[in-house]
């Protein structure tokens, strides 16, 4: 088990490394288009940054936010439902409602990413009834999983590292230095350094020319500063690996959300097949919940008793 | 070992936590306090406890300066041992000139700590820090109870205790916990303490697990950990079936500590306990648990009973093996051991087809087997006669020098040619010349 998470922990460290360089290369490649796309405000000029998107390779920075109600995000999915044909009324009723909404004008980003969410509560539980990996509850890494797709992983792990590391520092420098606090003034000096971390992440965007951190909004950084305050209390609580332990588990059930998130196949599924989608999920939540057998973990905690 | 054998999470939550454990006994079982009240309301012994602080004034004006030379301070909602302050004794060596004099404690892990600092622990206590989803807390100091004599050469510092899974009234599986260097003198295997299973008919130690590995010795040292015998194990797992009753708890496991003067006491129950303990005993949990889901168990000392005829480890065969393997006789003189002591010879055929050992209704009546404190459960049977419930009871016999002690179920059958029959399961280490008509004349001699 500890192998396993400190491996896993290694591997993010290295992938928080190394993806960053790549992409500050590809920067570099492309370095001069950067003025133009940092003046593009979100909604406006859209078409803006699309001719240099046409132009370059697309960066992390570049890719659809599912989040925003972007031209980029918007478009590709209104085309996928025009060209749908609606069936009958009395067996596709979710169609037809997806149909008036969108053209009433609702965003259908945001209709894909409500329907995708309880598949990836499905995804969650089944990573902790069949696979053993356990994570902070349901909750966090779902709601990790979409500061992904609204920061990108590299920016979101790298974010969610920072915080990891402010926290954890300032835990052992309350602890040294033998001041003594009660519970709450200590967990609000822990945030208090946790923001001043991030801003001063934010301070170095124009010094390192980052178009992902510039991009950074408020609420994918609170959800992190929510989930770094979590840890900090488990931290607090508990021995530092236990805080480790499930900190990993939750990054890696939140990155493997985010890719779910992200595959194009899941989510045309969801957005033209909603009723077999909603149907097939309820199915499945039913079938995890009756399970009772072994997980994954445990084939392996257990594997000197089942060999013998 | 089969997978099926196995308890795993999802089987513990499922299968077993939920349906049997009521929400009384689940809300008791949260609470150390409300655990304590409840075990000493129905006469179940508990370290006595010195003072409880439900808010910070408790902490403000409870009286420090008199609390005895050792004690423990643990959280109410704690888990897995967290929390816990252990003193051993007082000092009053000052240490700089801004703490001369002040009262202070030595804890187990040999660190200092003042009247500030215990009041600084429970006011984080008290916030929620060590409870499970920091929900506030209560926090309490109990007398600290030391080390059985018959331990101390196998802990470190702390004091081992034994987790006793109990369910349906039968404690099932048993582990002893002893503190390490690495647990910090705590009896949590996931801090680092040696889980060591028991057998639960004579609760002597079978093996030892450590840190994913078996060990025959306590680290560091050359004292095997096998063959420990705990001492008043029937009162120690009576002790714990007993917390379940108090509290109203189907599936559970009781931490019992044994106290060196007072016997045994309930630190504590959990209605999730751990699963570990399997691996320390190396057998399956769920395969236990299926197999007392369906008896009829009347009381503490029942249940035991119970545990002791089904969950005999056969750590002995290695003594059988030395002796080698003997050769017997289809039809054998055994003695059996009547209610009152006495010894009766009866003629048994070993039959290797049967699997359970069974016994005549007329000799077990004649020998009192059939007193109600001596029948384990009863067993229904379909015959061509309908239903009919057979009782099954506890036996030690002496075949050919062993003792064997198991569960016999009762034949009412009047053809039964011989009052015993014994069975595949009580025939290890014996061959079995199948030759019976030879050997009828024999014995007839």
């Amino acid at each position: 088990m500890k192998y396993i998470s400190t491996l896993f922990l290694l591997a993010f460290f290295c992938a928080a490394l190394y993806i960053p360089k790549v992409t500050y290369a590809q920067r570099a490649a492309v370095s001069s288009p950067t003025p133009t796309l940092e003046a593009t405000a979100e909604s406006d000029s859209a078409t803006a940054s699309a001719t240099v998107i046409e132009k370059v390779e697309p960066t992390e920075a570049m890719r659809p936010d599912l989040t925003q109600k972007s031209k980029e995000s918007v478009e590709p999915l209104k085309r996928l439902l025009e060209e749908q044909e609606l069936g009958s009324i009395y067996i596709n009723p979710v169609k037809y409602a997806i149909r008036a909404a969108v053209d009433a004008g609702v965003p259908p980003n945001t209709i894909v990413l409500l329907l995708l969410l309880p598949g990836v509560a499905t995804l969650i539980a089944a990573a902790r009834h069949l696979v053993g990996l356990r994570g902070f509850g349901i909750f966090l890494p779902a709601a990790l999983a979409v500061t992904f797709i609204a920061t990108g992983p590299v920016v979101g792990i790298g974010l969610f590292l920072l915080i990891v590391i402010v926290s954890t520092f300032s835990r052992i420098v309350l602890r040294r230095t033998k001041i003594k606090l009660q519970y709450l003034p200590r967990m609000a000096i822990i945030l208090l350094f946790v923001v001043m971390g991030i801003l001063a992440l934010l301070f170095t965007a124009p010094l390192i020319n980052s178009m992902a951190l510039v991009n950074v909004s408020i609420f994918p950084v609170l959800i992190l500063v929510l989930l770094a305050e979590d840890f900090s209390k488990v931290q607090l609580g508990k021995s530092a690996s236990v805080a480790i332990n499930l900190t990993t588990e939750t990054l890696i059930l939140s990155l493997i959300s985010y890719v779910f998130l992200t595959l194009k196949m899941v989510q045309e599924l969801a957005l033209l097949r909603p009723e077999l989608w909603l149907i097939s999920i309820f199915a499945i939540d039913i079938t995890l919940g009756k399970y009772s057998g072994l997980r994954v973990m445990e084939y392996i905690r257990f594997r000197k008793l089942i060999s013998k | 070992m089969k997978t099926s054998e196995l308890l795993g999470l999802n089987a513990r939550a499922k299968l077993f936590s939920y349906p049997f454990n009521k929400p009384l006994g689940k809300k008791a079982a949260k609470s150390k306090i409300f655990t304590k009240k409840l075990l000493r309301k129905a006469g179940v012994s508990v370290p006595e406890i010195y003072a409880k602080f439900k808010s910070p004034l408790d902490v403000m004006s409870f009286d420090w300066e008199n609390l005895p030379d050792a004690f423990a301070l643990k959280p109410s909602k704690g888990l897995g041992g967290e929390g816990i302050v252990v003193v051993k004794k007082r000092t009053r060596d000052p240490v700089g000139p801004s703490e001369k004099l002040k009262t202070a404690w030595i804890t187990i892990q040999k660190k200092r700590v003042t009247i500030d600092d215990l009041k600084l622990h429970v006011l984080d206590i008290l916030e929620g820090a060590y409870s499970m989803g920091n929900v506030p807390d209560a926090s309490y100091i109990e007398e600290y109870v030391g080390r059985h004599k018959a331990f101390r050469r196998y802990a470190y510092r702390g004091t081992p205790d034994v987790r006793v899974i109990v369910f349906n009234k039968v404690p099932v599986m048993a582990m002893l916990r002893l503190p390490t260097k690495e647990s910090g003198g705590r009896s949590n295997l996931h801090q680092g303490a040696i889980g060591v299973g028991v057998d639960m008919a004579t609760g002597i130690t079978t093996r030892a697990f450590w840190r994913g590995e078996y060990i025959h010795f306590k680290p560091g040292t050359k004292r095997k950990l096998h063959g420990i015998k705990i001492p008043q194990w029937t009162s120690i797992l009576e002790t714990a079936v007993m917390g379940g009753l108090a509290t109203d708890l189907g599936y559970y496991g009781a931490d019992v500590v044994l106290h060196p003067e007072k016997g045994p006491m309930i630190l504590e129950l959990n209605y999730q306990p751990g699963l570990s303990i399997q691996l320390a005993n190396a057998a399956g949990l769920r395969k236990r648990l299926e197999r007392v889901e369906d008896l009829q168990v009347r009381d503490a000392s029942h249940g035991v009973k119970i545990a002791k005829a089904l969950f005999i480890s056969n750590f002995s065969d290695r003594v059988k093996a030395e002796e080698g393997v003997k050769i017997l006789s289809a039809l054998e003189e055994v003695k059996i051991k009547g209610r009152n002591g006495q010894r009766v010879k009866v003629i048994a055929k070993l039959d290797t087809g049967a699997w359970r050992t069974s016994i005549s209704r007329d000799i077990a009546e004649k020998m009192g087997l059939l007193e109600i404190d001596n029948i384990l459960w009863s067993k229904k049977f379909k015959s061509a006669l309908g239903e009919e419930a057979r009782p099954v009871v506890n036996l030690v016999l002496w075949l050919s020098g062993r003792k064997i002690v198991t569960p016999a179920s009762v034949a009412k059958r009047m053809s039964l040619k011989y009052p015993l029959i014994i069975g595949r399961k009580n025939l290890k280490g014996f061959l079995v010349d199948p030759d019976i008509r030879e050997r009828e004349k024999e014995l007839k001699k």
